[in-house]
């Protein structure tokens, strides 16, 4: 898919880049894993944390992996794009690099230091009344939000620029000449998801922006107060594009790499075009299912909420899953470790995305709306499909372009005990939600109804066990990471 | 059959279409696996795979139209032509409720009610949902921890959710949306008489 000339030590600097943010990602997220495995062994009285520690670390767990989950994503495609399709500065990479690791720095401090416990979400106007946090701490956690946002919107930027440059129009990023009659260059799908995944991406980050902007204004006058159902809509609409913008990113690199495993070339033509048309069109609006509960919310906003929702079901499943299973089928491909991760990625995606679609039935959200159902379906696309989308990519990374065909047995060990983990624990998440256990709960001993209290707190234990064995899991694959790195580093010593 | 039976329903009938769903894709996956033992030429498989995915588009688009069809009929919102035989307002407040009979006539912050209320079975209920301070939810779970029903309460906003109560019993108000420290513990009780 290259069409672009590249001088190897141009490579090997965006190479370098895209290790060091690599290698970010595998210190920050398992400690992230290891916030998630306190909270559930809270929730299971196995520990005893403070409940405004709890919510500090519920705080930093959720921001934090959605921080850092789409930087890498975000990293990923970067390095894709500066080393087969256009040049990128390196000097905007290092930029956007270095300001989301201050802003990330920061998180931490505002809320493990500074108990900033307003969940990933501080819905409006909580950080302002009964907050057992200081003014400060959510202060400083707003400013490191608000870096983050300026760097991802500047390295976005910079990126659909150089790309609208190479293709000489933004709209030609989106595929539209596929749609007009006469010859045209071949865009590569990688371009085309990103851009998808990216604009929204960009109105994403300005929601988030203003949002922030409104919550810093009233730390220092506290006279100002906003609409909190304004307020809450921002939120969701900033909140559900990232996740979502995170999984196409990621979908990109699949598009982009999978070929080379099945040598069959994974094209755009019209219908790949109308499905990620498509596609942006329903995430922008398919958010309105985080306030179905919002009684007092347009009720015609409700039916976008559920029509939008079921109909991204379409693209994704019928263009973008049909289209793996057309690039694997009866291929005599090997199973090294960047299909096996990639395959599983996306069906941990449709998993959790089937789960989410029955959850964005008006009718059914009722029983299920705030329950451990929601973080149970999307921890299956993030920790089953994202993730698993970010370690074949690593794998890729680490080993290089030849070393990724080769069997690899103990990353694959490190694998399937990540997989198996992960879906026990995602299982305990499932069950809790059918059994009406709430989320956002330190504990769930002050619930005295039927065996709530009871299921929810066995649940969770078991859930902490699986997180240990997600945790040994990633252990025996960071071993096979680090053993690649290490001897191609030898062979090219950069 | 009771409001709470059609929920109950409705709660595993998530667990198990989402297990069917599941089931279906690990099948699928593992089929794809194991066609890779054998090779076959890449426009025959692809004409295969896309002649699947042309009845799989229809057959998606049926079920989801016949699926707003039939959800979208279901919505827990209130009616325009809603009648309702008493009214019970509901104050959230961090981090307890203040629930009383009859309309609110005083704001949020000096309406006084308890953390306990009575309403009678068998009857349309109005419950009219705000909060003095941020937002909770206004969650209802009968006396098998089965959650009921819910809706926001938001400051600034009512929320008004229509429900009967068929069984006689005690039910348990929980606080559904994340409200500050000790959120979990902001639990009240409905007495249905």
């Amino acid at each position: 898919m290259s069409t672009l000339e590249i001088s190897q030590v141009e490579k090997k600097k965006e190479r370098k880049l895209a290790i060091i943010w690599a290698v970010t990602f595998l210190i920050v997220f398992p400690l992230l894993v290891i916030l998630g495995l306190y909270m559930r062994l809270n929730q299971g009285k196995v520990v005893e944390l403070d409940y405004t520690k709890f919510y500090a670390f519920m705080t930093m767990h959720g921001l934090g992996m959605a921080g850092v989950l789409f930087s890498v994503a975000f990293a990923g495609l970067w390095y894709l794009i500066s080393t087969r399709i256009t040049r990128l500065s390196l000097g905007v990479g290092y930029f956007v690099y270095f300001t989301v690791l201050i802003g990330f720095l920061a998180l931490a401090y505002g809320t493990l230091i500074g108990n900033f416990a307003a969940g990933w979400y501080m819905l409006y106007p909580l950080p302002f009344k009964g907050a057992s946090w200081a003014t400060w701490s959510t202060q400083v956690s707003a400013v490191a939000l608000i870096l983050m946002g300026i760097a991802w919107l500047v390295g976005i930027l910079h990126l659909l620029y150089a790309l609208t440059k190479r293709y000489g129009g933004f709209f030609n990023l989106l595929g539209w000449q596929y749609l007009r009659k006469g010859d045209h260059e071949k865009l590569p799908s990688v371009v085309l998801i990103a851009t998808v995944a990216l604009i929204p991406g960009i109105f994403a980050f300005l929601a988030g922006a203003v949002m922030l902007i409104m919550y810093l204004l009233q730390t220092f006058e506290p006279s100002l107060a906003f609409n909190p159902l304004l307020m809450k809509n921002l939120t969701f609409f900033f909140g559900h594009m990232l996740v979502n913008v995170t999984l196409y990113c990621g979908v990109g690199w699949v598009y982009a790499l999978m070929p080379e495993f099945t040598k069959r070339e994974w094209k755009v033509d019209k219908v790949v075009v109308y499905s990620w048309n498509a596609t942006f069109f329903f995430i922008v609006f398919a958010y309105l299912h985080h306030l179905y509960m919002d009684f007092a919310q347009p009720r015609s906003m409700q039916y976008i909420g559920q029509i939008f929702s079921y109909m991204s079901a379409v693209p994704a499943t019928a263009v973008t899953m049909f289209g793996i299973i057309a690039q694997v089928y009866h291929s005599k491909m090997k199973w090294s470790i960047f299909p096996l991760m990639s395959l599983f990625g996306m069906m941990g995606w449709a998993i959790g995305g089937f789960a989410a679609l029955v959850d964005t039935t008006i009718a059914i959200n009722v029983g299920l709306h705030n329950t451990l159902w929601v973080p149970a379906h999307f921890h299956t696309y993030m920790l089953m499909g994202v993730v698993l989308f970010i370690f074949g990519y690593l794998f890729y990374l680490f080993s290089g372009e030849e070393g990724i065909h080769l069997k690899n047995v103990t990353g694959k060990a490190g694998f399937w005990l990540f997989v198996i983990g992960a879906y026990g624990f995602l299982l305990m998440f499932y069950l809790s939600g059918i059994n009406g256990v709430p989320r956002r709960f330190a504990d769930y001993q002050g619930i005295e109804a039927g065996h709530v209290k009871e299921t929810g707190t066995q649940l969770a234990r078991y859930a902490a066990m699986f997180i240990y064995l997600i945790l040994l899991g990633l252990l025996v694959m960071y071993w096979s990471l680090f053993a690649k790195l290490t001897r191609r580093q030898k062979a090219s010593a950069w | 059959m009771s409001s709470i039976t059609i929920l109950m329903t409705l709660q595993n009938l998530a667990g198990v279409l989402t297990l069917a769903g599941a089931i279906i894709v690990v099948a699928v996956v593992i089929f794809v696996i194991s066609s890779t033992s054998k090779e076959e030429d890449k426009d025959a498989a692809k004409h295969k795979v896309y002649s699947v995915r042309t009845r799989y588009f229809f057959g998606l688009c049926l079920v989801l139209i016949v699926g707003l069809f039939i959800s979208l009929r279901l919505l827990p919102y209130p009616r325009a032509n809603a009648v309702a035989d008493e009214t019970v307002s509901i104050v959230g407040v961090q981090w307890f409720w203040k629930m009383a009979n009859g309309e609110r006539t005083t704001g949020p912050l000096e309406f006084v009610g308890s953390n306990e209320v009575t309403v009678p079975a068998k009857k349309n209920l109005k419950f009219v949902v705000t909060s003095a301070d941020v937002n909770h939810s206004f969650g209802i779970y009968n006396s098998k921890g089965v959650l009921v029903t819910q809706t926001q309460a938001m400051p600034q906003y009512n929320n008004v959710l229509y429900h009967q109560f068929d069984e006689p019993g005690e039910y348990y108000v929980v606080c559904m949306e994340y409200c500050g420290q000790t959120h979990s513990y902001m639990v009240g009780k409905i007495h249905v008489q």
